[in-house]
């Protein structure tokens, strides 16, 4: 017995909705800040945000990334 | 007493084909990379040899960033890679001399770092053949992404 229409409609909105909750969750972790530092010997360390660290490393990136500018039109 | 003053007419000759070197190598990183926004190559002593934009603000920014990350690790830091939501900062030392990098977000980071530290091994005279700095730059990059 084939399903009733409506029941593949709401399928079908919920599959979408589904894939549009799987992309945001994929870009918010992707555009989450980061500090990576890496030394001699291949030791690198992660530096969080709220870290003594990581929030001097940000700020000093952030006046880097305004000296650099927008950018070069393309 | 001549002798004296040839010797610094030759290391003012030596530091302006070194400037002329860094520039022509950060043209080139600049055409090839469609992501980069501004960088610098900074010398042994932290002196801008080249950068877009105000020379005064990468060195003591560049410097700064340097400090911080040497004091977070307890010794000199090699690689600084920060992703922040306006955009990414790569950061390297080779050879003494140092580039900075201001990127896009999402911009590829082992290539980022391949191409600064190709630059600064080519600056620093380690290739026989530069990639970046050499008669080959007069012909023209070709930018990356071009598809040939």
């Amino acid at each position: 017995m084939p399903p009733k229409p409506h029941r593949v409609l709401l399928d079908r909105v919920s599959g979408y909705a589904d894939e549009a909750a799987a992309y945001m969750r994929r870009r918010r972790a992707a555009r989450k800040p980061f500090a990576r530092l890496y030394y001699s010997g291949g030791r690198g360390e992660d530096h969080a945000t709220d870290s003594t660290a990581g929030g001097e490393l940000f700020v000093a990136a952030g006046r880097l990334i305004e000296v650099a500018g927008k950018g070069r039109k393309q | 007493m001549v002798g004296i003053f040839t010797q610094m007419a030759d290391a003012q000759a030596s530091e302006g084909a070194k400037r002329q070197a860094a520039e022509a190598a950060l043209a080139y990183l600049t055409e090839m990379s469609p992501d980069l926004r501004g960088a610098a190559i900074l010398g042994r002593d932290g002196e801008v040899l080249a950068g877009s934009g105000d020379a005064d603000h990468w060195r003591d920014d560049a410097a700064t960033l340097f400090e911080i990350a040497d004091r977070a690790g307890g010794e000199p830091v090699e690689q600084a890679h920060i992703g922040a939501e306006q955009g990414e900062v790569f950061a390297l030392r080779h050879a003494g001399l140092a580039a900075v990098a201001v990127t896009e977000r999402f911009a590829l980071a082992s290539l980022t770092f391949f191409d600064l530290r190709t630059m600064l091994r080519d600056l620093a005279g380690e290739t026989s053949q530069p990639t970046f700095v050499g008669p080959e730059h007069v012909k023209g990059p070709q930018r990356r992404g071009d598809g040939g």
